[in-house]
């Protein structure tokens, strides 16, 4: 060792090559790494899966986005025929009906029943009808609503507590073509149900008979004949126009002398015979045998048991899992497609968002300077502008825009003012955070280095400094979607994004729905988007923080 | 004495920069709601004393040409029209007039009618929201890591991910509907605003918008804390024979403050804004719902006072948190250039 460093000294010598000869060829005393090299991204996934609660948020995640995906590819009801449904499958008879889950039929939770106070009439309607159903699966409790004044009773009035099958629609009248009438016979003769309790045909009623009957009770107590004429007229519209209405075996006018004959229009009761038998309405031909259905113009008039006639009619029940809304739409297959509309919207603006925000924030922060100060300034008045404000403009002129509606129609427009409110201002989070980073990479030796090498900005931007910014960026932009997500929920649910014409929804959309129909009747429509937008809400947070701290390598180590 | 003079020079320079970026976003607003279509629905006895209006506003002109006799005046022409009616002394409706919300008021007149319900939930879920999250921050810092910190913090994250309308509707359903021991909508105008009637309506908006803020607080007094009570000096207060409450209270609490009371001064100032969501809610006719009103109704010139309301609170309560960094904290030095 001595000796050699001594010939080096004499530098002038020229040095004698045997000196740098290898000693020992053969015995490298270096070990082979017996692990496998862990790689950033392996690294950073035993990490995420680490964390639990981020594991099972990704994997609450992947569920919903299923359920989005699948429920309006899978739904019967997303394929129903679109003559008999032109603005896809609903059913204004079952509107608000209860979520219906099979596995709890019977049980009083989950199963389409509620608890609802009848008064005498409807209880003696709802158990003398005729449909296949009953509408009250069980009666609580009978009692008397009394209106007192002191000691005195003003009014006293029965009402029974029952628990109610809102699917039990009762009898419907319905109109047929003569083939679709024949199909139904068929149907009918296959099951072997024509004529029986269960027939979805019912016979038919004679309501004109129920007018002439009423007409004369009003005569009786000494109404006027012109005004007697105009009630009648009134009811006899009142029906004819409202097919839906609940027709009971037996209905007269009731003998309540305190209501005004105006109010009793839409008001049937039972009326019962000497013996105390309920007397029925039904048709009889010349031979004493009930009519099923009339025929004219080309068209069979039927009573129908509804619930039945449905099943009949579309292949499935009418059951839903997540009851209806006011018109009669599927909220399961609403909200599946009310995700995923605010899933995909979520996700595609934050792409644009963040390629945008990238792009101005690599340049104002990589240049620096008075190109810093004025696209600063800029952000700052544009981040100011309530996105409110910029969204009702967009909407408002564009609807207004005659060229604009007739090219994108009124989902092209909507679509087209959601995307231009979110990404006006959406991208200024982006572009501060990658601002940030580019303060902290741009005076780093590397990229001087770089630079030295003649290196241009494009590339020192591109090629050396986003890269290493990548990870906290990527990170960051997980979290955009659910940002966007919340704040497009809001406004639909507040009404600002109008969805009413476009014949799209989207989770707030469904709880406008919901809050219009009223959160005290109808809590289902509020609650099964609630849990949807809450569950993505938490699971996109819990997963973000997860992959953030993941991909931080700094923490390594740390939480061990 | 220097110090005071570079803070006060940089405040105003920041004032200076708002009033700025106030004016550029209010020119924007202010072209943009002006050209959209004017389609205000008025009765035929309404139409005349509207045309007038607006001509006197310099927004129209008569022209015999046009259908109705007169037409629209150019946006810039307008915006002129409107900044020297805004100085002319004694110019009448020099921010507009409402046409469907309130007929015929002028926008801060309404306004300002629609702020004492804001105000009281907003003061109300504030005296609440702050002692209770910055308590509940502070046991959990002291409980750091064990199950009553983990319990608490799972709540906290599951209150912060939750949209405040999902536990409105909770509340609301669960107290107003189904318990029924609480009103589910506020009580009407007739009702004093602090009469017990009111205060009972009000329990449930601000129960909603509480909840929110004391998560948030909660959270970060938490964070900050941690923070400090690991602190080198929080050692050294120990060993100088202070006990851990004396430590906790006297050093760590006051400095973990330093970010937590700007945030309270920014919720200070954000009283005035109504929240868009629970006023729907709830049916508290106050500055939110009244924003809402004003863009259903297709009423511009509310909707743009209220929009314009809502920027310059904004940009005031950035101001303020700004400012008063330096002002909590002496060690943060205001508008210092790097070194």
């Amino acid at each position: 060792m001595s000796e050699n460093t001594k010939t080096l000294q004499n530098s002038g010598e020229t040095l004698d090559k045997s000196l740098f000869e290898r000693i020992d060829r053969e015995n490298i005393h270096d070990q082979a790494f017996e692990t496998k090299p862990v790689s950033y991204l392996k690294d950073c996934f035993r990490r995420f899966r680490k964390n639990k609660g981020s594991v099972v948020a990704g994997i609450i995640i992947l569920l919903i986005i299923l359920y989005a995906i699948i429920v309006p590819i899978a739904s019967p009801r997303a394929h129903v025929s679109p003559t008999a449904y032109p603005n896809g499958y609903l059913d204004n008879y079952f509107k608000y009906v209860l979520p219906y889950n099979p596995m709890f039929a019977g049980t009083g939770f989950w199963d389409g029943t509620k608890i609802e106070s009848l008064n005498e009439r409807s209880y003696a309607i709802q158990t003398l009808t005729d449909a296949n159903r009953p509408y009250i699966v069980e009666t609580l409790e009978k009692t008397h609503d009394r209106v007192m004044a002191g000691d005195i009773v003003i009014s006293d009035t029965v009402v029974y507590n029952c628990r109610v099958d809102t699917y039990a629609v009762g009898v419907k009248r319905i109109d047929l073509s003569p083939s679709a009438y024949q199909n139904l016979v068929d149907y009918e003769e296959e099951n072997g149900i024509v004529g029986t309790a269960d027939s979805i045909i019912k016979p038919s009623v004679d309501y004109e008979t129920y007018l002439t009957d009423y007409a004369d009770h009003l005569r009786g107590n000494g109404v006027i004949d012109t005004l007697v004429t105009t009630i009648i007229n009134e009811m006899r519209t009142y029906y004819e126009n409202n097919p839906g209405i609940y027709y009971a075996l037996s209905a007269y006018p009731d003998n309540d002398e305190t209501q005004q004959p105006s109010d009793k229009s839409n008001m049937f009761s039972p009326i019962y015979d000497e013996n105390g038998n309920v007397k029925d309405l039904y048709i009889r031909d010349d031979a004493g045998d009930l009519v099923y259905g009339t025929y004219g113009q080309g068209r069979y008039t039927l009573r129908v048991d509804y619930f039945d006639y449905s099943t009949y009619f579309n292949g499935f029940e009418p059951y839903l899992f997540f009851g209806a809304n006011a018109e009669g739409r599927d909220i399961f297959l609403r909200l599946a497609e009310g995700a995923r509309f605010s899933l995909i919207l979520g996700v595609c603006i934050s792409l644009i968002n963040f390629i945008i925000g990238l792009i101005w924030g690599a340049v104002s922060g990589y240049y620096g300077g008075t190109a810093d100060l004025v696209m600063e300034r800029v952000t700052d008045i544009i981040g100011n502008v309530p996105s409110i404000v910029v969204l009702t403009i967009c909407s408002v002129s564009f609807t207004s825009n005659g060229a604009m509606m007739g090219k994108l129609g009124s989902a092209g427009v909507l679509i087209v003012s959601i995307l231009l409110a979110f990404v006006y201002s959406g991208w200024i989070g982006t572009a501060s955070t990658t601002r940030m980073q580019f303060y902290r990479y741009k005076g780093q030796e590397y990229v001087l280095a770089s630079r030295t090498l003649g290196a241009k900005d494009r590339r020192l931007i591109f090629r050396h400094i986003l890269p290493n910014a990548a990870g906290t960026l990527v990170t960051s932009s997980v979290l955009l979607v659910p940002g966007v997500i919340f704040s497009e929920t809001s406004l639909s649910y507040l009404g600002l994004i109008n969805f009413t014409t476009s014949g799209l929804c989207s989770i707030g959309s469904l709880l406008n729905e919901g809050q219009t129909a009223g959160l005290a009747n109808y809590p289902h429509m509020l609650l099964f988007p609630c849990i949807v937008i809450s569950l993505l809400m938490i699971c996109f947070n819990l997963f973000g923080n997860g992959l953030r701290d993941a991909f931080n390598t700094t923490l390594k180590g740390a939480e061990d | 004495m220097r110090e005071t003079k570079q803070t006060l020079i940089y405040i105003l320079k920041r004032l200076a920069l708002m009033v700025v970026t106030f004016l550029a976003i209010f020119v924007i607003c202010f072209i943009l709601i002006r050209l959209l279509p004017l389609t205000p629905n008025l009765t035929p006895g309404d139409v005349d004393t509207f045309y007038l209006r607006m001509v006197a506003q310099g927004r129209m002109r008569v022209d015999p040409s046009s259908e109705t006799g007169y037409s629209m005046v150019p946006v810039l022409e307008q915006l002129w029209n409107f900044i020297v009616n805004l100085f002319k002394p004694g110019s009448q409706w020099k921010f507009g007039l409402s046409y469907a919300v309130d007929k015929w008021m002028e926008p801060q007149n309404i306004l300002f009618s629609k702020m004492p319900p804001t105000i009281l939930i907003n003061v109300y879920s504030m005296i609440i929201a702050i002692p209770v999250g910055i308590g509940l921050g502070i046991y959990m810092a002291l409980k750091k890591n064990k199950w009553q910190d983990q319990v608490l913090s799972v709540l906290i994250m599951l209150v912060i991910s939750v949209p405040s309308f999902v536990y409105a509707f909770v509340f609301q359903y669960l107290f107003g509907y189904v318990w029924k021991v609480l009103p589910p909508m506020r009580a009407s105008g007739e009702f004093g605003w602090f009469s017990p009637q009111m205060t009972l309506s009000l329990i449930l908006p601000v129960m909603s918008m509480c909840v929110g803020s004391i998560a948030g607080f909660a959270r970060y007094t938490r964070a900050e804390l941690t923070e400090v009570l690991t602190s080198d000096f929080m050692l050294l207060a120990r060993t100088k024979g202070l006990t851990r409450a004396q430590a906790t209270v006297r050093h760590a609490l006051r400095n973990s403050m330093v970010p937590i009371f700007p945030m309270i001064l920014g919720e200070i100032i954000s009283v005035l804004s109504g929240s868009l969501v629970i006023e729907n809610i709830f049916s508290v006719s106050g500055v939110g719902a009244l924003y809402l009103e004003s863009i259903t109704k297709r009423d511009y010139d509310v909707f743009q006072f209220v929009a314009m309301f809502y920027v310059a609170i904004g940009l005031v309560g950035t101001l303020v948190v700004d400012v008063s960094y330096g002002i909590v904290d002496p060690r943060i030095r205001m508008g210092g250039k790097k070194a």
